[in-house]
């Protein structure tokens, strides 16, 4: 028998006025799994994440199903589905600019379900000790490295049961690339079901599960980190020659 | 000119600015709205009040309680009709709405109440002070009194409470305040109800001083858009400051030439100084 997936997303179809930015079949994430999806600028990446949460700063016209724990979710509102355990980090503004960062991780999650750890400010501070000293400088003062930090700080302290992480990397020198997706990967170790998308297909192919590549909203390739990084439509996008 | 009394009088009539503004200011700067309806909900508040005085025989204490019960319902009533239209931003069409929503209040307000002023007396308007040649009321004290309270109690909820802080997130970028599992539309009619129940406060507060119309409203209106403007943009003591400075200018305006050009002379000091300070004199995010 196979275990329900953490998240699973089904016939997702999103459409901005009329143009289909993403058609997807199939994509899912168990538990404690790392899943990356990467493909090229415009691809879809960011709409299938903001369509899996249900919310998007443009007006997209979605539907699918999704599933969390086996349980559809596609007809509430991300408020409601933040509340059942779908954090989603998005990309470019990722925190509140005029709050401290002591403020920034004051929401916390009210008696989570099973399957779920809601993060103390303090365990959130050991994960990413530059937090703490910086806890009370506004947003606005922060690196693009301590956003990335504090916004998946943010969503720990919600008690995520899967963490959706829109472009992490964007804007980031490369050690603090592998820091930030290191800190993912270990806590996908410790059972956190992650959707990680990414454009930095090296980085995302070292601490990633399995691999989905997407181009212009469809999914073209899906395996394991392993097979995908002989498989040859990877290798030859994105990786470089002597990957091949 | 009795310059003393003169600034008395500013000091006054700025508090009372402040506080009829004070609502818009909150409304502006957490849920990026305006209601034009504001006047009108100010006048219905003076008249509840007068209202629930002469009419139910309450004393001013709980009449005051009772406009602003009025106020938040009236203004749940206003965010329900036009729930679509915020969550759009669409302020255009709020606009026209609300300003809709005065006339209707307007008239609604005359067949109730008739078109004949009232005196809203309570027991603070009735009394008088004395001091040398100073005069003012206990009615006077208790507006910058309770002026002050309700920006220190505005200020302090912003800055720490969680409904405070929930207000400062929808502010600044309400799309993020989603993922934060805040639910932007209670947000909203939470803002609205303060500014429901702030305006008939207000009303409840300043319209003692002067007999009471169900045709006023049009002036509140235009004061608290000064206030606002002028205050920066949802700015909490920029509003304050602003209140102040204009009911001072409103003083000696009025002392020094005329005072019916004040709210004239007002608008070309609004004028003037956006010209040169488009922000307004205090420019600092939402809700601050």
């Amino acid at each position: 028998m196979t275990r329900t997936p953490v998240l699973s997303l089904e016939k997702i179809v999103a459409r901005y006025s009329g143009n289909t930015a993403v058609q997807l079949d199939e994509l899912h994430v168990d538990e404690g799994e790392l899943v990356g999806v990467v493909g090229a600028n415009g691809a879809g990446k960011s709409t299938l994440v903001n369509a899996a949460m249900g919310w998007s700063r443009g007006k997209p016209a979605v539907s699918g199903s999704v599933r969390l724990d086996g349980k559809d979710v596609s007809g509430q509102p991300a408020h409601r589905r933040v509340a059942q355990g779908m954090l989603l980090i998005p990309e470019g503004k990722l925190i509140f600019t005029s709050l401290s960062v002591d403020e920034n991780l004051l929401s916390e999650a009210h008696d989570p379900g099973p399957g779920r750890k809601a993060y103390s400010r303090e365990e959130v501070f050991e994960l990413f000790p530059r937090l703490r000293e910086r806890r009370n400088h506004l947003g606005s003062q922060l690196s693009g490295g301590e956003r990335q930090m504090l916004g998946i700080g943010r969503a720990l302290r919600l008690a995520p049961r899967v963490l959706l992480l829109d472009e992490p990397s964007i804007g980031l020198a490369p050690q603090l690339v592998s820091r930030v997706l290191s800190t993912v990967r270990e806590l996908a170790e410790g059972g956190l079901s992650v959707l990680l998308v990414e454009q930095n297909v090296k980085a995302a192919i070292r601490v990633v599960h399995r691999l989905a590549l997407i181009e212009r909203g469809k999914l073209v390739v899906e395996g394991t980190a392993d097979e995908m990084r002989d498989d040859p439509r990877i290798a030859e996008a994105y990786l470089g020659a002597n990957h091949g | 000119m009795n310059v003393t009394q003169q600034i008395l009088n500013g000091l006054v009539i700025g508090h009372s600015y402040a506080l009829i503004a004070i609502g818009w200011t909150v409304l502006l700067g957490v849920a990026k709205l305006v209601n034009f309806a504001h006047g009108q909900m100010y006048m219905l508040g003076a008249f509840v009040t007068w209202s629930a005085i002469s009419q139910f025989g309450l004393p001013y204490f709980l009449a005051i309680p009772t406009a602003m019960i009025v106020g938040v319902a009236v203004a749940f009533l206003m965010q329900r009709v036009m729930l679509g239209l915020t969550l759009k931003q669409d302020l255009v069409s709020i606009m026209i709405v609300t300003l809709g929503f005065g006339h209707v209040l307007h008239g609604a307000a005359g067949l109730i109440f008739g078109s004949t002023g009232k005196l809203l007396d309570t027991p603070f308007s009735l009394r008088d002070v004395y001091y040398e040649d100073l005069w003012f009321t206990h009615q006077d004290i208790l507006i910058v009194v309770v002026t002050v309270l309700v920006f220190l109690m505005l200020k302090l909820a912003l800055d720490r409470t969680t409904m405070g802080r929930y207000a400062r997130m929808v502010a600044e970028d309400p799309d993020l305040a989603r993922l934060d599992g805040i639910d932007v539309r209670k947000v909203y009619f939470g803002v609205f109800a303060f500014q429901g129940a702030a305006v008939a406060l207000a009303a409840a507060m300043v319209a003692p001083r002067t007999p009471i119309l169900t045709s006023m409203g049009f002036e509140e209106v235009i004061i608290t858009f000064a206030v606002v403007v002028l205050g920066g943009i949802g700015s909490v003591w920029g509003s304050y400051v602003a209140g102040v400075a204009l009911g001072m200018f409103t003083a000696f305006f009025g002392a020094l030439v005329s005072p019916a050009y004040t709210t004239a002379a007002m608008f070309v000091v609004l004028l003037t100084l956006l010209v040169l300070r488009p922000g307004g004199l205090a420019v600092g995010p939402g809700g601050r």
